[in-house]
């Protein structure tokens, strides 16, 4: 490892290509995205939960897997050739930690979600989208690392850290959308009680699409109308759809001016953010019933946990090494400390009665976010010896 | 902690051990007040509420700078130079907020945590040996289950084949076969105590962690030491700039032996200006029992029961001052020079004078400004070429004044000194003394060598906390996805019934389910497709 690092000088070349490769996988993940929410449209659940995709649904399903895997490819190959540029593992900095973090949650999003909750990739994509946004926002050329972060540890600490950091982020996707998901379930079974006003709330905003297209479409579904018992568009319209766009554009624009302190990039961000929040609502009817949803956030967790335990470890094992103390409260200790604390607290919340369900949920949300201000707002702000990993 | 399900049949599960007592009376006895502090500490959810807290507690220490880390910081929030002011910054000290780990109310919060953990696990334990001890047992109103399946009867297969052909369905369970007088024969299938045991080993292992955490903090010891080539420091309180040591450390603790820095190197990469390695060549003892050990970053010596890490590293030259007038010295020393941003600067106690005296003499300090290898361009903007000593220079300046603090035990680099007690300024090179104030002062570069930062510290424990770790990480993987499941194969007169129950994990039993009735229907040779008679769902 020292060795190469003196021995190599950064290939500005292969850097250059590096970074263009990224930008080129960002525009398929962009279309892939788009694919699968075209998909998600193209699909109607019934009301016991069997999901039909229209003729139409799975040609596109299938261009965006195509898109996808081409676009993992792309970006596999952008993510080695940096490090081969620098000589080096590729992830000494946020921005091709970022970029890390982004590629493990698309590669979790092909192994994982796409066998069984195909429905679900289009936003694990968003994800790792914004990941990769903000990754751009940190961009640093490539280049060698100082001495205290030449370590066998430091290598297997940071790519745990990222590979958990990335399956959370599924595990996120599916704790939103199992919040969003069981409250219209729960709100529609109790308006269904008091007598069918949702058959009119259906009924008083219709699609904005032609009738005549619309009985195509439906024309084309494989399973029997009958068998759709509620309407499809009912459980969207229990839930106020200006609360979609606008939480998540003003959460975005938040933690992007509190952490970069740059307006355009947060107006972007935050308006994609709103897109990704309104595709959410639109989805709503489409996604898969809350109980599978909240199968996935727990599988995911308990896959990301022990990683992410094992990351902390090593950590510390480092720290022990680097600085002469293996746990110091610096603060990304302390961060990642809390992270975990919070990842364990849902992990008992989920098995202990009463707290199951949407306020366990709760408590993944609120961890998912902890682990964000570790990450982002510890590195940039909080003066410890992690700010030297830089930006 | 695990899943708080009601438990099916007869085992009643470990989640909550606390017994309900009694009601409590309205003003309890101090003894009884204890027993109802145990048996709230007894409870998961209070330990889980405590390493709640312990996490808001660490918080609360990343935000507020904190007495031990940053010192100075610390201070200028106490005077309101920085920080929310000087009174929110009393309410601070009175809660001890400004040193949280060192604070009484987070050794409570540890201690009750500690105290909390080991009312939960032994209980615990003692119910898991109980249980997993158990054979199997018996299952009723099969039918009533969350799953449940009924197979044809096989042709021309006694009961006892039927349930030894079934038994070998489930090799990697726990099985029993059941004869009750009252019914049908049974298998009893279980499996996944893993569970339990993984997640008592986790919590367990945790509870040593946190323990030797504590205890290793108690008895840490953490100085930091700079020195230059040829000079050495003993192990000794005073012999380090700083230290922070634990609450059971003592001075008898350290063992007073010299360390030598018998040589520094540093190398750059390739862009010239970042250090790629550094390494100190350091002795340890003198005479016989010399060991000479390389420090290097990431590569820490452990020596005699202290670890030493390489740390900081910069200039140390000798500077020389004589008397212009009689060539006598009057100040020698190896300034340790501190990084500002390329310039490395120092300041230096000449003389402190005696203000008290019939004849006051002044103090007089000297600050040397060193520049390793740079060049000046026209508009006075200084380029640095390199951060090695290709062309060393130092600009010294000396200050003389009744009182530049000088008797005062602050570090010189936090003394404000006055422009007008600025007597003289030059630039020198090494070797080439240069007359200062008027030929009353001559000042010499004698020569440059450098100096090494070390962090020295002791850490113990450290392999109990290891094994400890890897413990937790161990018992992690199967409380998280082991689960306890018990199955039933009841023979009856013209059909077989498969019935089971999950107590974790639910929808996972409810994927594995078919495929194990799958299993017991090759076995048992029979087509279980014809009859889709199960019953139940899954909750």
């Amino acid at each position: 490892m020292t060795d190469s690092v003196t021995d190599l000088m950064v290939d500005s070349a292969m850097a250059a290509t590096s970074n263009t490769l990224f930008n080129v996988a960002f525009f398929i993940y962009l279309v892939a995205m788009i694919a699968y929410f075209f998909r998600l449209a193209f699909t109607r659940v019934s009301a016991d939960g069997v999901s039909a995709s229209t003729a139409a649904g799975r040609r596109v399903g299938w261009a965006g897997l195509g898109l996808l895997v081409v676009g993992f490819g792309v970006h596999l190959t952008s993510f080695v050739m940096r490090g081969l540029a620098a000589g080096r593992v590729p992830w000494g900095n946020m921005y091709e930690y970022g970029s890390g973090i982004a590629l493990l949650a698309i590669g979790a999003a092909l192994v994982v979600v796409q066998r069984k909750y195909g429905h679900l990739v289009g936003f694990v994509i968003a994800a790792a989208l914004l990941m990769m946004t903000t990754s751009l926002l940190l961009f640093t050329d490539a280049g060698p690392l100082v001495p205290a972060l030449e370590s066998y540890w430091l290598q297997i600490h940071v790519s745990a850290m990222m590979f958990s950091s990335s399956v959370f982020i599924v595990a996120f996707v599916a704790t939103a959308l199992y919040l969003v998901k069981d409250r219209a379930e729960t709100k529609l079974a109790a308006t269904a009680t008091y007598g069918g006003s949702t058959v009119g709330a259906a009924q008083a905003v219709k699609p904005k699409a032609d009738p005549a297209e619309v009985e195509g479409r439906i024309g084309e579904l494989e399973v029997d109308e009958s068998e759709v018992l509620a309407s499809p568009t009912a459980q969207r319209e229990v839930l106020n759809p200006m609360l979609f766009p606008v939480v998540p554009f003003a959460v975005v624009l938040t933690f992007v001016l509190l952490v970069w302190r740059a307006p355009v990039a947060a107006m972007i961000a935050a308006s994609v953010a709103a897109l990704i929040g309104s595709s959410v609502w639109y989805a709503i009817p489409h996604l898969p019933p809350a109980a599978k949803l909240d199968n996935l956030a727990y599988r995911t967790t308990a896959f990301a946990f022990p990683l992410i335990t094992f990351g902390i470890m090593c950590g510390a094992i480092w720290a022990e090494e680097a600085w002469g103390r293996y746990w110091g409260w610096d603060p990304k200790e302390t961060g990642s400390f809390v992270t975990w604390v919070l990842y364990a607290s849902y992990l008992h919340a989920r098995s202990t009665h009463g707290w199951r369900g949407r306020r366990a949920a709760w408590v993944g949300v609120v961890a998912f976010t902890a682990l964000l201000i570790t990450y982002y707002a510890v590195n940039l702000f909080v003066v410890g010896l992690h700010s030297y990993a830089g930006v | 902690m695990t899943d708080t399900l009601p438990a099916p049949a007869t085992d009643a599960e470990p989640n909550d051990p606390a017994p309900r007592g009694p009601r409590v009376p309205l003003i309890p006895t101090p003894l009884e007040a204890l027993g109802m502090l145990w048996r709230r500490l007894r409870r998961m959810s209070t330990a889980l509420m405590l390493l709640f807290a312990l996490a808001l507690a660490t918080l609360i220490a990343t935000f507020i700078p904190q007495e031990p880390v940053i010192a100075s910081t610390v201070r200028l929030w106490r005077t309101g130079e920085e920080g929310p002011g000087e009174t929110i910054a009393a309410v601070f000290d009175a809660l001890s907020l400004f040193d949280v780990f060192g604070s009484w109310w987070f050794g409570a919060l540890t201690v009750l945590l500690l105290v909390s953990l080991t009312g939960c696990l032994l209980p615990r334990w003692k119910v898991f040996a109980r249980n997993v001890r158990k054979p199997p047992v018996r299952g009723r109103n099969l039918g009533r289950l969350s799953h449940s399946v009924t197979l044809p009867r096989p042709e021309g297969l006694s009961e006892d084949e039927i349930l030894t052909r079934s038994r070998a369905a489930f090799r990697t369970f726990r099985t029993r076969v059941l004869r009750p007088e009252d019914g049908p024969a049974q298998l009893a299938i279980e499996r996944g105590h893993w569970r339990e045991f993984g997640s008592l080993v986790f919590h367990t292992s945790f509870y040593v962690l946190l323990l030797g955490m504590t205890l290793g903090a108690a008895f840490s010891f953490t100085g930091q030491k700079d020195f230059a080539e040829g000079t050495f420091f003993a192990d000794t309180p005073v012999g380090y700039d700083t230290f922070t040591a634990g609450s059971l450390w003592g001075t008898e603790d350290h063992n007073g032996h010299l360390v030598t820095l018998d040589d520094f190197d540093v190398t750059y990469l390739p862009d010239g200006f970042t250090p790629d390695d550094f390494v100190s060549t350091v002795t340890f003892g003198e005479g016989d029992d010399a060991v000479t050990r390389e420090i290097r970053v990431n590569h820490p010596v452990h020596h005699e029961g202290l670890t030493y890490y390489q740390r900081a590293f910069g200039f140390a030259p000798l500077v020389q001052l004589r008397s212009g007038l009689d060539g006598q010295p009057l100040y020698e020393e190896r300034l340790i020079l501190r990084d500002n941003g390329g310039f490395w600067t120092a300041r230096g106690k000449v003389s402190v004078g005696n203000p008290n005296a019939e004849d006051p003499l002044p103090q007089i300090g000297i600050e040397v400004l060193f520049l390793p290898d740079a060049s000046f361009a026209d508009d006075g903007t200084v380029q640095f070429n390199s951060p090695e000593a290709n062309d060393p220079r130092m600009l010294v300046t000396l200050y003389v004044d009744s009182d530049l603090g000088l008797d005062r035990a602050v570090p010189l680099s936090r003394l404000e000194w006055p422009a007008e007690a600025q007597v003289d300024q030059t630039m020198i090179t090494p070797g080439n003394p240069v007359a200062l104030a008027g030929g009353l002062f001559v000042v010499e570069f004698a020569d440059l060598s450098m100096w090494s930062g070390l962090q020295i510290s002791h850490q113990p424990y450290r392999w109990v906390l290891l094994t400890a770790a890897s413990l937790t990480l161990m018992g992690l993987i199967p409380s998280l996805y082991a689960y306890r499941r018990r199955m039933w194969v009841q023979v009856e007169q013209d059909h077989v019934v498969v019935a089971g129950v999950a107590q974790h994990r639910k929808v996972r039993f409810d994927e594995t389910f078919d495929g194990l009735v799958d299993r017991v229907a090759d076995r048992l040779g029979v087509d279980r497709a014809t009859e889709p008679l199960t019953t139940g769902s899954p909750s």
